[in-house]
């Protein structure tokens, strides 16, 4: 059996500000799968509806999943032939369904005079409609026999495996903070990373860049999720906690939206529960003695620059 | 939000109140020339400077942002001052000697490798582009058009907040425009007392807004895209500077170069 839950914070500098929140999330779990889906509206003028673009890009990516496992025999004999493909596929419907609900939703909406009021013509008419709804997009799939995920632009994967480690399968975008791919590129099939897993995830986890830029390091960023796997035993009480912490998160940290949403295999999370917990006592080992390492690494680097201070300054000149 | 609301969100038994929360960090980067030329008044007076600078910059971060700081030094070697960037609260300035050649290409391409989430920039917490301050007093003994190549090629630089200050008559205004992007934000000191304050002022001016919210002030709706930000960024930094090369204060004391 599986489960889950998801949570969107509306950023601090969102709420002080008088904006919407772009981002959104969701989760659904059947009993042969589930899966957790965030999105991260880009915000900025010219994407000024991708509030509706994260919500839309949610959605018709819980109803694709949705339709691929229609027939889940299917489906999941073709996926363990050629996983690839069958992702690429996934990510190709993806797209396609969320330009045509965006076209008929901007059909629906035209632009208002007051959205008019914050550009000229000129600068209206330059931009493509899809712009206008550009958003992020991170789905997670966790099954019986096998799981995935996929990426387009900014956000975190985290994995919880089977030996209760966390890992973050897909590698982040090399790009200063909000240079982001998006669902509204026109080559956005091309943008979209990847992953599979034949192994059994006991749990896994989507967020909005909002979270992991309120940490200090990925370490900590990834003992965040293993505490949280710690406490799905419990969900129904557990989820509030989460909630209180993603909004001290977006009010204490970068203070963005931040959307969270994660599924697990409840029968895995009962079975491993004491090895979980087991991890999260060797997390807060490693954890203490990063911290150290720390200080004796500043130290030994004062030290050495305090040394160099002592040796005599002249040398020869030869410029 | 008041203390209140904040005490609202914590609890004893909230285990993950053991994850703390980082502020939004920012990284500035000084590129310093260490050649032979550099000997005398010239790095006397950088060395004080950088050591009556750092109490200034970390003002600067008190408010929200936790600023870091890297040295890189450039002569016929290069060197980091520490071998990664350094908290503002636990960095001590090391008084840099002067010799060699100015190998400012290489500085360029070791720059390149270091703006990376693999290498320099790997804080979670990194909200804002980077800061960079490259200081030189002469012309690049080495090919500098390669290094820069390769440092234009690096999406981290190309949003950086960049400035550079030539130290003397030597240094090339042309060139150190390549660099920066913009003659805007290229200085000359050409004395002790310039030089002291042009350090000081831009340092501070371009932290200031370097760590300012990613949202500018802006009466449409909507914030600005990263592009319009880091644009407007480096305009806004070039008119103060502009404002601090043109005001009364500025110093008009005797040149490095008389008497050299």
């Amino acid at each position: 059996m599986f489960d889950g839950f998801n949570y969107t914070v509306r950023g601090e500098s969102h709420i002080a500000s008088g904006k919407v929140c772009q981002d959104w999330s969701d989760f659904q779990s059947y009993e042969n799968y589930a899966v957790a889906v965030v999105a991260d509206g880009h915000g900025s003028k010219k994407h000024f509806r991708s509030d509706v673009g994260s919500k839309l890009a949610v959605k018709v990516t819980l109803k694709t999943i949705n339709n691929f496992y229609h027939n889940a025999n299917e489906f999941e004999k073709s996926f363990v032939k050629n996983p690839k493909s069958v992702i690429t596929k996934i990510q190709k419907y993806i797209i396609s369904y969320w330009n045509k609900e965006v076209s008929w939703y901007h059909r629906s909406n035209p632009v208002t005079d007051d959205e008019k009021k914050a550009f000229t013509e000129d600068e209206l008419k330059a931009i493509r409609m899809e712009s206008i709804y550009g958003t992020t997009l991170i789905a997670v799939v966790i099954g019986k026999d096998f799981s995935f995920g996929l990426q387009i632009g900014d956000g975190s994967l985290v994995v919880l495996t089977d030996d209760c480690e966390t890992e973050m399968p897909i590698d982040g975008d090399e790009n200063p903070a909000n240079l982001t791919a998006s669902m509204c590129n026109s080559n956005a099939i091309s943008m979209f990373n990847l992953f599979y897993t034949f192994n059994k995830p006991i749990a896994m986890f989507v967020s909005t860049d909002g979270l992991y830029t309120s940490f200090g390091s990925t370490d900590d960023f990834l003992d965040y999720h293993t505490i949280i796997a710690g406490q799905l035993d419990n969900i129904r009480d557990f989820k509030e906690v989460v909630l209180r912490n993603l909004t001290k998160r977006t009010k204490y940290g970068t203070q963005d939206d931040i959307s969270f949403s994660c599924v697990f295999d409840t029968e895995l999370i009962n079975e491993n529960l004491p090895a979980i917990r087991n991890q999260i006592q060797i997390n807060n080992r490693r954890a203490a003695m990063r911290k150290a390492e720390h200080a004796a690494r500043i130290k030994k680097m004062k030290a050495k620059q305090a040394m160099l201070r002592q040796q005599p300054e002249d040398e020869p000149s030869q410029n | 939000m008041n203390d209140e609301f904040e005490k609202s969100l914590d609890f004893d038994d909230d285990p993950l109140n053991a994850m703390g929360v980082s502020r939004k960090s920012l990284v500035i980067f000084f590129l310093i020339d260490t050649s032979g030329s550099m000997k005398g008044t010239k790095m006397g007076e950088l060395n004080t400077a950088m050591e009556e600078l750092m109490p200034e910059i970390r003002r600067v971060g008190e408010a929200d942002t936790d600023v870091k700081v890297a040295v890189l030094t450039f002569a016929t070697h290069l060197a980091w001052m520490y071998p990664e960037p350094i908290s503002i609260e636990e960095f001590e300035w090391s008084r840099l000697s002067p010799s060699g050649i100015t190998n400012m290409g290489a500085a360029f391409e070791e720059l390149a490798i270091r703006l990376s989430r693999n290498s320099f920039l790997n804080s979670p917490s990194l909200s804002f582009a980077p800061v960079i301050f490259l200081m030189t007093d002469g012309y690049p003994s080495d090919d500098y058009k390669r290094g820069l190549k390769k440092l234009s090629e690096n999406s981290w630089y190309r949003h950086g907040l960049k400035v550079a200050l030539g130290i003397g008559k030597e240094a090339n205004d042309d060139m150190l425009a390549e660099f920066t992007g913009t003659s805007d934000t290229v200085v000359h000191a050409y004395s002790g007392g310039q030089l002291a304050q042009l350090i000081k002022k831009i340092a501070v001016t371009s932290s200031q807004i370097g760590s300012k919210s990613m949202t500018l002030s802006d009466d449409t709706s909507g914030e600005l895209s990263f592009e319009d930000v880091s644009e407007s960024k480096q305009k806004q930094l070039g008119e103060q500077i502009q404002e601090i090369v043109n005001s009364q204060d500025y110093p008009k004391d005797i040149p490095f170069d008389s008497g050299w």
